[in-house]
């Protein structure tokens, strides 16, 4: 079994982000997803890298972050690091909170975490990380037939 | 990939059409727009039948613009959302918050 299918390496800069969903979007109907799965999963890794540019690189367009892809065991894998400041577990915990009724109760920043959230079947705070943030993303691989 | 923004007045609506994908790199361009926008007094469509992609940094956008408006009393409005930005707003449960329309009436 191996360790990972691949692995980017990616600078900490938001004009990649496209290039990064075309890599993640091919990778998922590879993996035999539907169409409309890969849509929102492609969202969800945006969502996660762009939190790792945000918050995970300290701002600094030449810091870099990582996404590794493994599939084990029936599940796929995507695993995300950066360098930043680590968030405490929590940071990482669904927001059970009600939608918001109105836009004055939308809480700003939030957003991106919420969706992690209802895209993936799991979302993990990778333990032992030794320097920054850590969190993977699971989900289902499709029987395939 | 990228954005393109094109802004028209038609009647008393201003309509800014955004073609492409809005994510954190092209966001910004949104809301400049968006803002820029709402400075003139009257109603304000934002024609997404073109954005192929949204995540939340261009919904964030979209509530800020939202916000903006309603503090003034002033219309703004979702124009045919394509399902790439109706299953994004869906997702963030923010579907029904906007005044969303196929079309605006002009004279």
């Amino acid at each position: 079994m191996r360790k990972q299918d691949f692995a980017l390496e990616i600078a900490s800069d938001p004009s990649l982000l496209g290039v990064v969903r075309n890599l993640v979007r091919s990778y998922l109907l590879d993996a035999g997803f539907t169409s409309e799965r890969v849509d929102e999963l492609v969202l969800g890794v945006d969502e996660a890298c762009t939190n790792a540019i945000r918050h995970g690189c300290k701002g600094l367009p030449d810091d870099t972050f990582r996404v590794v892809f493994r599939s084990v065991d029936g599940w796929m894998e995507i695993q995300l690091e950066d360098s930043g400041e680590p968030a405490p577990p929590e940071a990482f915990a669904r927001d059970d909170a009600p939608a918001p009724a109105n836009a004055d109760d939308l809480r700003p920043g939030g957003l991106g975490l919420h969706l992690i959230h209802e895209v993936f079947d799991a979302v993990e705070f990778c333990p032992g990380a030794i320097e920054g943030n850590c969190v993977t993303m699971k989900l289902r691989l499709p029987k395939k037939n | 990939m990228g954005l393109e923004i094109e802004v028209v007045d038609r009647g008393e609506w201003r309509i800014l059409t955004a073609r492409g994908e809005v994510d954190l790199n092209s966001s910004p361009d949104l809301r400049n727009a968006v803002l820029a926008a709402l400075k003139g007094k009257g109603p304000v469509g934002v024609d997404l039948s073109e954005a192929s992609y949204m995540d939340s940094s261009g919904v964030a956008t979209l509530v800020e613009g939202l916000k903006s408006a309603s503090g003034r009393k002033q219309t703004f409005s979702l124009i045919q959302p394509s399902r790439a930005v109706m299953k994004v707003l869906e997702l963030a449960r923010l579907d029904s918050l906007f005044d969303i329309r196929d079309s605006v009436e002009t004279e």
